[in-house]
């Protein structure tokens, strides 16, 4: 199988793994709707005409987009995505809102400190595998103390804007720790085909359908520009890509093209090198990344929408992709 | 067949049908499967940004 087939075939592989548990998850978490995101306020002047989007890609560790936010005036809204949530506290950032998206039963809480860390980390090297933040790829229990501490300080004074597809231990850690939460469906089909897993989604909970572009990042960006309509978006730590000296095995999608190929088919040809015209960077990335990027790519492009990727490199650049240095973006719209 | 073959041994071992144990094996599988997935939805609806049901102020687009 070839990269393009793998690209292309991630939809379906996607739809059978999750689409039980998407459903089923949602239907779980009827109980705990309270509000959706069609409760938010409208939002008014510097908060609706300007937002930083932080997604967790390893960029955010690497260089100080976030410190440069921290020590800025910045006035606009600040949308983080559940990976980079706990490094934008630790580094003085508090964001508006924090979107969480996927459903898996035992990694997703750990963005959010697990309280019970030791088993749902046991046998699973996911976090060993992110190329995102030393605390996390240590698997330390003392990070992730430190952090169940620091988000009960924080989390009343974001937004969690969590999906109706989030499991069942995130939920209850996310109303332990006090967020405001508000509620939407993931928009993953055609409500209008037959057995439309949006749909079933919308008839067990009623909460409105948002897309994602099939990554909770780009569901951010989504959030910002076609719910909360902000006119200027800028996204950081949007990478969809790796540092070339980053082993094979360390990417995230790893495992599933062992799983599918075999460990003796994983050759480079999986791994194109791309470089960006706009930055001059030259990363790898793997089928799911350019996965991801074609979907955001398309959104932009089928809604001529603007982009503003402060990212400082990845592999995100295109029609509607303006690259900007983060602090020029600041200077225009802090 | 059967009818032939039937009763003319007998068996030194219990025979145990295990076709419920292949049916949890393949959930084990199933289960260690989805748990190697992480990071992504992997779903993609290209067309639309937002949808609230059939009220067609939502259909479709970012207005």
């Amino acid at each position: 199988m070839d990269f393009d087939s793998l690209v292309n075939g991630i939809t379906d592989i996607g739809i059978e793994w999750h689409k039980e548990r998407i459903v089923q998850n949602s239907a779980n978490n009827i109980p705990h709707i309270e509000k959706t995101v069609k409760d938010l306020k409208r939002l008014e002047g510097d908060k609706a005409s300007s937002a930083i989007v932080i997604s967790a890609g390893p960029s955010l560790h690497y260089n100080d987009s976030l410190a440069l936010l921290a020590n800025s005036d910045f006035n606009g809204s600040v949308i983080a995505i559940d990976g980079s949530y706990v490094k934008c506290l630790k580094a003085g950032v508090i964001p508006d809102y924090v979107i969480t998206l996927d459903p898996h039963p035992t990694r997703i809480v750990r963005w959010f400190g697990d309280p019970d860390f030791e088993n749902n980390m046991e046998g699973d090297n996911y976090f060993s595998r992110q190329d995102l933040d030393i605390d996390f790829r240590e698997n330390s229990l003392r990070q992730n103390r430190e952090n169940i501490a620091l988000i009960n300080e924080c989390a009343s004074k974001t937004k969690l804007i969590v999906a109706s597809t989030a499991p069942e231990n995130l939920v209850k850690r996310a109303e332990a720790a006090g967020f405001d939460m508000y509620w939407w469906v993931p928009l993953v089909d055609n409500p209008n085909n037959e057995g439309s897993l949006t749909r079933k989604m919308y008839d067990l909970t009623k909460l409105p359908a948002i897309n994602t572009g099939g990554n909770v990042g780009t569901a951010a960006w989504v959030f910002a520009q076609f719910w909360l309509k902000i006119k200027n978006i800028a996204v950081i730590g949007m990478d969809l890509g790796y540092r070339q000296d980053l082993p094979y095995n360390m990417t995230q999608g790893y495992p599933e093209l062992v799983q599918m190929l075999g460990e003796e088919n994983i050759s480079s040809d999986l791994f194109p090198v791309i470089e960006n015209p706009d930055t001059g960077n030259v990363l790898y990335t793997d089928p799911t990344y350019y996965w991801y990027r074609k979907n955001t790519l398309d959104l932009i492009e089928n809604s001529g929408a603007t982009l503003y990727n402060c990212t400082g490199g990845g592999i995100l650049f295109g029609e509607g992709v303006v690259s900007m240095d983060l602090q020029q973006f600041l200077d225009d719209h802090g | 067949m059967s009818d032939f073959l039937k009763g003319n041994y007998d068996l030194e071992e219990e025979i145990v049908d295990k076709s419920d144990e292949s049916e949890s094996a393949q959930d084990e599988f199933k289960e260690k499967a989805l748990n190697s997935i992480g990071g992504s939805m992997v779903f993609v609806e290209r067309e639309q940004y937002v949808w609230d049901g059939d009220d067609e102020d939502t259909q479709g687009n970012s207005d």
